[in-house]
């Protein structure tokens, strides 16, 4: 019988804490792009062109920007159907701020980031204060941000905005080498992010308040901060990405501006594999749903269908994505949570 | 006594609504009499205002099947199902020469297929029910402008239908009540019925607050989960089937952007939803509720429409329905926390 003197503690595995950074359903989202990228390269000529690649590229910027910011909210259990009308807001203000009193490009996209920031401070607040759904009071917000928004137009469309913002436009002057400043300033905020997110304890605890918010209290988790710092978050970068549309856009800004833009967004956000229920869900995930939703509406168009079909696609692509990512899970039911 | 009236204010909805509705009418009858208004507030405006009334208290109604089967349930893509069926409904009564029976079965079918491709993504394959309606809301979406390549049907037997839109004298109780649009008595009416009876006095009813309140005590006491939640998503696309006919006569066209155009029809039936007492959790709705929330909204948008004329007055509503909503939403979390949820 011998006594058990020197048990120690099996040493701990010199493995990854996290898991690997590229999961599953990145690896077939990448291949789902590529696969199409080489279809319709070979199905339309114009598709693999600069003059094609680029100006997709730009206009994915908003939906992903705003993707990055859904994509912690929506980790977190929540979710903010009113990202649409904060967009409409902001881009109102700067585009009245830009004929009016002529401001520069920096004091422009500031503005933007200050009222968005505000307004996701409201949903945040109402959110994490109220204890109420956060698709209820995003729902409610959507209507009153829009109606701030229309208030600020005054019943006209806003006419003769300058080129101030014409450096993250579609043009020559918003790209440097061939490549869009605005994709750049989607990679630079996309990485920020992804780190935050991953190596960081705040980050991490987005994914804990998602996971399980009772517990994440009980561990000292700041619940309610956190979760108004998503909303917020979204806010800011919806402020951002107005600029980017006024940018995109002609020099007359309508009311329609932002309709309905939360739907494409949540789209590309599910797309690229983050749970609804949360607690799961990646920043390069969502870049690539972006990518992949923008790819969609591009071939369609350069196919020479009506434009009205790429719809349709997306609607099927979110049924395909999220299904196979809900067959991996019942195929792995110990590994649920924790990917980045 | 005070606390008590609050308690039954809080926790009994209707009770709530009904306060909230007295207290819009008397303002805007009170300011209709003093001239504050462009046109008088009175019985039979508020009467002609019901028209606006039938679509959102019938997809609410449909709404109100959705959310209370519980696990997330929800139902984006209403509106498109009323765009899509609207569609067929013009082709099959305004071109291919359809009587108009069964036109309106044909429209009712559909959305009832439309609903049972949500129900079995939510059912039976465990989609998230946000998820699923936002993908079948895209795809209804798009078929639905492609399918004529965007534009309306307005045949000669479509822009007849109008007719049926104008208002009628109530049978029975006659000239007492002013007149009221007919889709109340044709279309809203029965369905409301349909839908109370079917909640209130069935098994089925019981078996959707069953799976709703508690999805995995519902399946060990026997009730098969998976087809009655599959079951509430086709009757909310039959219900979407239906309104899109009403929609088709009221605006004399079958557009392709009926139910989608703006807002959409699915956010405003989802506010007056919440608004009428049925929580977001599941298991807990009643059609009077939905019903009352409706004339709330309706004759609210009625008066703001009179006191802030033009494009701004429809500012003005979506100012209102979002401070109705959030308050609404606030004023249930407030109620869980205190009475333990709203009856």
């Amino acid at each position: 019988m011998s006594a058990p003197v020197l048990q120690r503690p099996a040493p701990v595995r010199a493995g990854r804490v996290l898991p690997f950074p590229v999961t599953g359903q990145e690896v077939v989202l990448l291949v789902v792009v590529a696969v199409l990228w080489v279809a319709l390269a070979a199905a339309t000529p114009a598709f693999a062109t600069e003059g094609s690649i680029v100006p997709l590229l730009v206009a994915m910027t908003p939906i992903a920007l705003i993707g990055i910011g859904m994509t912690v909210v929506i980790v977190t259990g929540g979710i903010d159907v009113s990202v649409g009308s904060i967009v409409m807001v902001c881009a109102v203000v700067v585009a009245k701020a830009l004929v009016g009193s002529g401001i520069g490009l920096p004091a422009a996209v500031g503005l933007g980031m200050v009222v968005g920031a505000a307004l996701g401070l409201v949903n945040g607040a109402l959110i994490a204060f109220g204890r109420v759904q956060a698709i209820i009071i995003t729902f409610g917000t959507l209507n009153l941000f829009r109606f701030a928004g229309l208030q600020v137009f005054g019943s006209a469309t806003v006419e003769g905005i300058p080129a101030t913002l014409a450096p993250f436009g579609r043009g020559d002057e918003g790209r440097t080498l061939g490549v869009p400043h605005s994709f750049v300033v989607l990679l630079v905020v996309a990485a920020l992010a992804w780190a935050y997110l991953r190596h960081t304890p705040g980050g991490r605890h987005f994914f804990a308040i998602g996971g399980d918010q009772d517990a994440a209290r009980l561990a000292g988790i700041r619940v309610r901060s956190r979760i108004v710092l998503g909303y917020v978050l979204t806010g800011l970068l919806a402020g951002v990405a107005a600029c980017f549309v006024i940018a995109q856009g002609t020099s007359s800004l309508a009311a329609s501006v932002g309709s309905g833009l939360e739907l494409s967004v949540i789209a590309a956000v599910v797309i690229g594999g983050t749970s609804i229920t949360g607690g799961r869900g990646s920043v390069l995930g969502t870049l690539l749903g972006a990518l992949l939703v923008q790819t969609v509406r591009t071939g369609v168009t350069q196919l020479g269908w009506p434009s009205q079909l790429s719809d349709l696609f997306v609607g099927v692509f979110i049924i395909v994505a999220v299904g196979a990512d809900l067959l991996r899970q019942r195929r792995r039911p110990g590994r649920r949570r924790g990917t980045t | 006594m005070t606390a008590r009236a609050l308690r039954l204010v809080l926790t009994q909805r209707t009770a709530l609504l009904v306060v909230l509705l007295l207290a819009v009418v008397v303002t805007l009858t009170t300011l209709s009499q003093r001239n504050y208004l462009s046109a008088p507030y009175d019985a039979s405006y508020l009467a002609a205002t019901l028209i606006n009334a039938v679509p959102l208290a019938m997809l609410a109604l449909a709404e109100l099947l959705v959310i209370t089967s519980g696990r997330g349930g929800i139902d984006l893509s209403v509106g498109a199902i009323v765009s899509l069926t609207g569609m067929v409904f013009g082709f099959a009564y305004g071109q291919w020469g359809w009587p108009l029976a069964p036109a309106i079965v044909l429209a009712l079918v559909l959305g009832a297929a439309c609903g049972a491709l949500n129900g079995f993504l939510v059912a039976h394959l465990g989609f998230p029910a946000l998820i699923a309606t936002l993908a079948t809301y895209y795809a209804f979406r798009s078929l639905a402008l492609v399918v004529n390549d965007q534009k309306p049907i307005n045949s000669p037997p479509v822009q007849a239908l109008y007719s049926t839109a104008t208002s009628v004298r109530v049978p029975l109780v006659g000239a007492a009540l002013p007149e009221v649009p007919l889709g109340i008595v044709t279309f809203l009416l029965p369905t409301a019925l349909v839908v109370w009876v079917v909640l209130a006095r069935t098994t089925a009813g019981r078996r959707l607050y069953a799976i709703g309140t508690n999805d995995v005590a519902a399946r060990w006491s026997g009730i098969d989960v998976r087809r009655t939640r599959w079951s509430a998503y086709v009757a909310a696309g039959a219900i979407s089937g239906l309104v899109a006919v009403v929609t088709v006569a009221q605006f004399a066209s079958a557009r392709p952007d009926a139910g989608t155009s703006g807002n959409g029809m699915a956010l405003p039936a989802i506010t007056i939803a919440i608004l009428g007492g049925v929580a977001i959790t599941g298991g807990v709705g009643r059609v009077a509720g939905v019903v009352l929330a409706t004339l709330l909204v309706v004759w609210l948008n009625a008066g703001i429409l009179l006191a802030v004329p033009g494009n701004e007055g429809s500012q003005f509503q979506l100012f209102a329905l979002g401070v109705v909503l959030v308050v609404a939403a606030l004023l249930n979390a407030l109620t869980q926390r205190r009475y333990g949820g709203t009856r």
